[in-house]
């Protein structure tokens, strides 16, 4: 997994937040994607997933992709397994013209 | 409309690419395309409009379902003689249930077409028809193991601007699969608002290669003046 | 090669967005007999590519479906549909009963297993991979032109390349490649020299840019040289 910033200051307030503990690959990662679609740029998602695919492919897809992860950090309130991800949108993608 | 979780499910392997995402499957579900058949090309590039999430395609056709039809991708022993629009629609039905697919109705409203004729004299008429509603739109042409693919965006150089003689040769299944497959993709691309350019571009598929030119316009064709706003 | 089409034998190695629409056009040419490996069961995601599935085969076993589907499509082909992952215990014997292979495979592993034996086994081999908006065909003729080994000198270490999971496919440049895939392996058949015999030819579908790599053997290269058991690593994993 690629290395992750030191953790930033909790001022960063996310402007959307996901649950995709109970995906299973493909989705957790197009959810992921979807939800990093309708935020802007530069703007922060918050991802609770569980540990194994998800915790192996999203944070490594998302910054593979162009995006940030910020900080990765277990959700011990929520029970053995889960994982909390902050996750910065990166520049947007290059789009196509309309036809 | 966001995507419902049956379109996400559906659509997950495509709507992570680039240029895509949800914005582009729904450009790509709000479309209208008016597909005109006539070759074998037809059959399989019904099914891949349909599977990228084409929201409604018109079918129009007129020959009944003969053998060989389909390219291999449609059309079974039980089809022959039915009406091949009617065929047609069924299966492109029955592949997806997120897309309205019914033959072609007069006053029927296209958003781009996707022109698969069996001659040259209907693709080059269907074209210019498209060319003058300013609807994007891509005609296919079957040249034995290969043809040729036409991308004509709004604006850009028209079919008869590009169109170039093949061989000749009877179309083959393979063929004709191959050709169909590219014009949906070339349609699917301009629709979702994924294609990069030279968008508007003839790609010709000979000997399993593909080669890929931009069009440009012919001194004189009418083409050069925009089409009067619908 | 000699003989009618309707004599001949292709093996497909996947049943998925390149193996379906290669069999439906290879069956639609009148290949004789057309074998199919696939160990999945349709899903959902599946349905945006792979035109031998409908919403009615959701959860069925694709060997099983594909059979049915080509059988009720093309009455006069024999196929069968094996429900069973391709792998080094049954390489060799599925390779050896075919005259082409066709590799519609989604995962490296498998790719590199289909070329070790298609070489092993003296069988021309057509391969196929899409990846986001990229296609790529390559011919091996087996001791006169490179092999996968001969392209890739170490197959990709795993998780360095996205599955298509993560990366996406689009099903149009899937139906594209395999139907290239199909008229490949007919010129093959009709003892025609491979369009992609030796070359490595690479479509970007956005610009639409084709690029071809030529591709010799490789000095070497342990598959060409025979040095290679099947089942050799391929992503540093399991075959």
């Amino acid at each position: 997994m690629s290395a992750l910033s030191t953790p930033e200051p909790d001022a960063v307030s996310p402007a959307a937040r996901i649950d995709i503990r109970d995906l299973v690959c493909p989705l957790t990662w197009v959810r992921t994607r979807i939800a990093l679609g309708r935020i802007r740029p530069g703007e922060v998602l918050e991802v609770l997933l569980a540990e194994g695919e998800p915790l192996e492919n999203v944070p490594a897809t998302a910054e593979a992709e162009g995006h940030r992860a910020l900080r990765l950090e277990r959700a011990v309130a929520e029970g053995a397994g889960v994982f909390r991800l902050w996750l910065e949108r990166g520049a947007s993608r290059e789009e196509g013209e309309w036809p | 409309m966001a995507l419902t979780e049956a379109e996400v499910a559906r659509y997950a392997r495509q709507l992570i690419l680039p240029g895509l995402g949800e914005e582009g499957q729904e450009r790509l579900r709000s479309a209208r395309v008016r597909v005109v058949g006539g070759s074998p090309a037809t059959a399989p590039a019904l099914l891949y409009l349909a599977a990228a999430g084409v929201g409604t395609i018109f079918v129009e056709d007129p020959d009944p379902v003969a053998a060989g039809d389909g390219a291999g991708f449609m059309f079974g022993a039980a089809d022959l003689g039915r009406s091949r629009a009617v065929a047609a629609a069924e299966a492109v039905r029955a592949a997806s249930g997120l897309v309205q697919a019914d033959v072609q109705r007069p006053g029927a409203r296209a958003t781009g077409v996707l022109v698969c004729g069996g001659s040259q004299e209907v693709s080059r008429a269907v074209a210019e028809e498209a060319r003058l509603l300013s609807l994007p739109h891509v005609v296919a042409e079957l040249d034995g193991q290969g043809g040729a693919v036409t991308a004509v965006p709004v604006g850009a150089p028209c079919y008869a601007c590009a169109v170039r003689p093949g061989l000749g040769a009877d179309p083959t299944p393979a063929g004709a699969a191959t050709v169909g497959a590219l014009a949906a993709l070339e349609l699917v691309l301009l629709l979702a608002g994924a294609a990069q350019e030279p968008r508007a571009r003839r790609l010709e598929v000979f000997r399993g290669t593909p080669l890929t030119r931009a069009t440009s316009r012919q001194p004189g064709c009418p083409c050069a003046t925009p089409p009067p706003s619908p | 090669m000699s003989g009618t089409l309707s004599e001949k034998s292709v093996l497909v190695i996947g049943a998925g967005g390149l193996g379906g629409p290669a069999l439906l056009a290879l069956a639609a040419a009148g290949v004789g007999r057309l074998v199919v490996y696939d160990d999945d069961a349709v899903e959902t995601s599946n349905l945006n590519r792979q035109p031998l599935f409908g919403e009615a085969e959701l959860g069925r076993r694709k060997a099983e479906a594909a059979e049915e589907r080509i059988r009720r499509l093309h009455p006069r082909v024999r196929v069968e549909g094996v429900d069973r992952r391709f792998d080094a215990g049954c390489a060799a014997e599925a390779v050896r009963s075919a005259d082409v292979v066709v590799d519609g495979s989604d995962n490296f592993a498998t790719k590199f297993l289909a070329s070790d034996a298609a070489v092993a086994g003296r069988r021309p081999l057509v391969h196929g991979g899409v990846l986001r908006y990229t296609a790529q065909l390559l011919t091996v003729m087996p001791g006169q032109t490179g092999c996968l080994r001969c392209l890739f000198e170490e197959p990709p270490p795993p998780g360095s390349v996205p599955s298509c999971a993560q990366a996406g496919i689009l099903g149009a440049l899937a139906g594209f490649a395999g139907a290239l895939l199909a008229a490949e392996a007919l010129r093959l058949l009709a003892g025609e020299r491979g369009a992609y015999a030796g070359r490595l030819v690479v479509f970007e579908a956005r610009p639409g840019r084709t690029r071809i790599v030529p591709l010799r053997i490789r000095p070497g290269c342990p598959a060409c040289e025979g040095r290679l058991a099947l089942g050799a690593p391929a992503a540093g994993g399991s075959a």
